[in-house]
């Protein structure tokens, strides 16, 4: 479906990818965890052809849609969430008809069909861009982040819903997540991020019970759980 | 000693109701958690406390700082609140910080506004930056927001938050946007700063263990409505109120991989479609007919019909 191989890519010098490789299967669902400012982002976008790569090269074959890790952003400020998702069943030709039931499985309240961007909450936007990504039916979704501002109710609904839809469908996905319980339920495959490069890729069984990176293994260890005790200095080194 | 005081605060922006009857009070010191439903109003409640709701919000109820109802301070009470007593920190750091000001603008502005002189300004930020555990200041306070990752410049909005020596911290998912370990970082410091200095903290997540690590005591909201507040050690094994037991049961984690994740049935409302009853009467596995009939108070930690039968 997607095969990514030795990515590079500067801002002015200063390189934020730096010979990134990973794959997704057809129908396959991969994760993508790591570091603040490792080049997650920066990959995503990339694959969805909305940054260019100073060097590499990218394979896809089938449509790409792309949920944003700031949906504020992505969301036209002056569209209701049902002019929003009727453009992007018009434009791929589907039925109208079908917005109801799009804001139905993102858990949107029908209500909340006439408002503008800026009147929602954070997790409320982020469902409208997960609607209006799903509305376009594609091969392969990115989801940068999709999930982190939704409560853990909602998010199990989403959760259930993707793992429906590639069920379903064959939908794959390029997941980029910060937390590692979303991987283990969601994902197959796991690749590691810190500093532009990849430290760790592999099953996420494997990757996440058995780390060899030193970074993955502190990652694992920052997971809050009951009984831990944030302490500093873990993020350094 | 109470600090922060909401009392049956509500605000409706027109006809909408977005909070409903939020009573709570926050000592000295303490760090409150707000955790629950999206769109339930949690941002909504940390903004009241220094006014920045929606143009034409309409409120009613009380907030008091400090035994003074923020309702009745004028432009300059407010402006010395929000500069001085109480600070904010957003999920999204760069939405908070001017994209082309220096590092150094930013975290000396307040002080300068006060009337500190430049260099002690400067030498008191770059204090508060290693504090936090940005190392090398120096270079750190010359740079721009874009040269500094997300981690980083959450890290700089702290350091800013903490250079006030504010009495309460607003934190809005301070660490939705940043991996787990600069996460920890993060809210090491934040505890570290509030034993340090008693500065009371009012902590949203959706991390529930986040949660129950950073605070003292843990409120649950639901469509506009505080419906459990208990003691954060005691989320696991006490939680009494039926939707936080839900949220407790949605977790992934709390299923194997491959199996489907527990939610709420039905669907997620926003105060604005309230029921007269019990807020969560509609989604409740255990609704009787008074649930959905009236409305709950609040008994002991929650506001539920049915603690006594609901084990
Ligand atoms: N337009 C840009 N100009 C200059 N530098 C950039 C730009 N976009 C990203 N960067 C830099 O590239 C690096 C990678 O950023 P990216 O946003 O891809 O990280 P990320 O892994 O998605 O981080 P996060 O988990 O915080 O979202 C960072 O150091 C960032 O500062
Ligand atoms: N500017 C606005 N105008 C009108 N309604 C608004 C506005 N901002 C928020 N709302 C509504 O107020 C309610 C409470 O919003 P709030 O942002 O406090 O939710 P929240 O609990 O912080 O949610 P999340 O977890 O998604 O951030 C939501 O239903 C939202 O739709
Ligand atoms: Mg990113
Ligand atoms: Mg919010």
């Amino acid at each position: 479906m997607l095969e990514v191989r030795d990515l590079r890519k500067e801002f002015k010098g200063v390189v934020a990818v730096d010979g990134v490789s990973f794959r997704v299967a057809a129908g396959g669902s991969l994760a993508v965890v790591g570091e603040s400012g490792s080049g997650k982002t920066t990959c995503a976008r990339i694959v969805t052809g909305l940054t260019k790569a100073t060097s590499g090269t990218v394979v896809l074959n089938g449509s790409v849609q792309m949920v944003f890790q700031d949906p504020y952003q992505s969301l036209d400020r002056r569209q209701t969430v049902r002019g929003c998702l009727a453009e992007v069943l018009a434009h791929h030709r589907k039925d109208r008809s079908r917005i109801g039931e799009l804001l139905d499985l993102v858990g949107l309240d029908r209500a909340l069909g006439e408002a503008l961007p800026r009147h929602l909450s954070g997790g409320q936007r982020q469902r409208v861009a997960i609607a209006r990504a799903l509305a376009a039916e594609p091969r392969l979704l990115v989801l940068d982040e999709a999930v982190a501002a939704l409560d853990v109710s909602i998010q199990a609904q989403i959760l259930n819903l993707l793992v429906d839809a590639r069920a379903a469908t064959g939908v794959a996905y390029l997941f980029i997540t910060h937390d590692l319980s979303v991987v283990r339920h969601v994902c197959e495959d796991v690749v590691v991020m810190s500093r532009g490069r990849v430290v760790e890729a592999g099953p996420v069984e494997r990757v996440l019970h058995r780390p060899d990176h030193e970074y993955t293994r502190r990652l694992v260890a920052s997971v809050p759980r009951p009984g831990w005790v944030p302490s500093r200095a873990v993020s350094r080194g | 000693m109470t600090l922060l005081e909401f009392e049956n605060l509500r605000v409706s922006l027109g006809d909408r109701p977005i909070l409903r009857n939020v009573t709570l009070s926050v000592a000295a010191g303490e760090a409150v958690g707000l955790v629950g439903e999206s769109g339930s109003g949690k941002s909504m409640t940390v903004r009241s406390v220094v006014r920045l709701l929606p143009e034409g919000a309409a409120v009613t109820g009380a907030v008091r700082f400090e035994g003074a109802d923020i309702a009745s301070l004028g432009a300059a009470g407010l402006r010395r609140m929000r500069s001085r007593d109480v600070a904010m920190v957003f999920q999204d750091p760069r939405a908070v910080v001017n994209p082309v000001r220096t590092v150094g603008d930013f975290l000396t502005e307040v002080l300068r506004d006060q009337g500190v002189n430049r260099a002690d300004a400067l030498r008191k930020a770059a204090g508060s930056l290693s504090e936090v555990g940005v190392d090398d200041a120096s270079r750190r306070l010359a740079q721009r927001p874009y040269e500094l990752s997300g981690g980083l410049l959450q890290r700089v909005v702290i350091a800013a938050a903490l250079l006030t020596e504010p009495k309460l911290i607003l934190a809005d998912e301070p660490t939705t946007a940043l991996d787990v370990t600069t996460q920890e970082e993060v809210v090491a410091i934040l505890d570290e700063q509030r034993r340090r200095r008693s500065v009371a903290l009012m902590f949203i997540t959706h991390d529930l263990e986040l949660a129950a690590a950073v605070c003292d005591r843990i409120a649950v909201m639901y469509a506009g409505e505080i419906v459990e507040i208990l003691p954060a050690d005691r989320l696991h094994t006490e939680a009494r109120h039926p939707y936080t037991r839900a949220l407790l049961g949605s977790r992934p984690g709390t299923v194997p991989p491959g199996q489907r994740l527990r939610t709420v049935p039905g669907v997620p409302q926003s105060a604005l479609t309230a029921p007269p009853g019990c807020v969560f009467a509609d989604r409740c596995p255990h609704a009787e007919d008074r649930c959905r009939d009236t409305r709950p108070a609040f008994r002991g930690s929650a506001a539920c019909h049915l603690l006594e039968e609901v084990r």
